[in-house]
């Protein structure tokens, strides 16, 4: 006998967002300006924040959250033309990046 | 003293105002790439709230690479701390640990080329030397 389905009510796995920068495009964007954020910069903007004298950041790492960093801006850039595209706007205002910004900031 | 604390604010303040700067900088620049391709422009105010939403984000991003680097028992940050930060989203966290392995890549191969050519040359300086130790016996 086929015993009834027993496991609890489907819950389809939420559908993580894709980003929309990274998804595969003629131009995958902002890889032109790769060299825009340098490590220096990256590394003093950290550093304002450590609670600890003693943290320090590997080069590595550094590489790493430029390129973090770099997808953040680029994905609010992005996400915001998205809306104003959607609204017919004629550019990107605070507007639409409000709207926008809450996603944002869950995906990140 | 209250004067010196003051000062000292005062120049943490300017500091940060000049960080903010440069990432403002750096924001229009992304923001004048993505308005090219995309075909569509920026107000000042929106590239003004990206840069600024930026170097908000750089604190909570600070202070977690911090506590995870103390989790793991460490006082350097290192990679795999920065992915865990991008755990999220599926396609960044991929894309951060893709990067990962590139960065990883490219910066062995160039210790490997830096190695080869300090071992060059000690090899040459080293035959220079012998040559004028041979020399210099004659």
């Amino acid at each position: 006998m086929d015993s009834p389905c027993t496991r609890p009510p489907c819950f389809r796995k939420a559908e993580r967002p894709q980003l929309c920068s990274l998804l595969p495009a003629p131009h995958p964007l902002g890889m032109a300006a790769t060299g825009v954020l340098s490590k220096e910069l990256v590394s003093r903007l950290l550093h304002v924040h450590f609670k600890d004298d003693k943290t320090k950041v590997s080069g590595d790492a550094l590489q790493l959250m430029a390129e973090l960093l770099k997808i953040f801006v680029v994905e609010a850039a992005v996400r915001g033309v998205r809306q104003a595209q959607a609204e017919d706007a004629i550019l990107v205002d605070v507007d639409q990046l409000e709207k926008v910004l809450p996603q944002l900031l869950l995906d990140f | 003293m209250e004067e010196e604390a003051e000062a000292e604010e005062q120049q943490r303040f300017s500091y940060q105002q000049r960080l903010k700067a440069a990432v403002h900088y750096t924001v229009g620049c992304l923001c004048e790439e993505v308005a090219l391709d995309k075909g569509m422009q920026f107000s000042r105010q929106t590239i003004a709230a990206i840069s600024e939403l930026t170097f908000r984000q750089c604190e909570n991003f600070a202070k977690d690479l911090e506590m995870f680097a103390r989790h793991a028992r460490r006082t350097t940050i290192n990679t795999e701390d920065v992915k865990l930060l991008a755990r999220r989203s599926d396609s960044l966290l991929k894309y951060i640990t893709d990067k990962s392995e590139e960065i990883t890549h490219i910066n062995l191969e160039r210790k490997a080329r830096k190695k080869k050519k300090s071992e060059d040359g000690n090899h040459n300086s080293r035959e220079l030397a012998e040559a004028g130790v041979v020399e210099s016996e004659q």
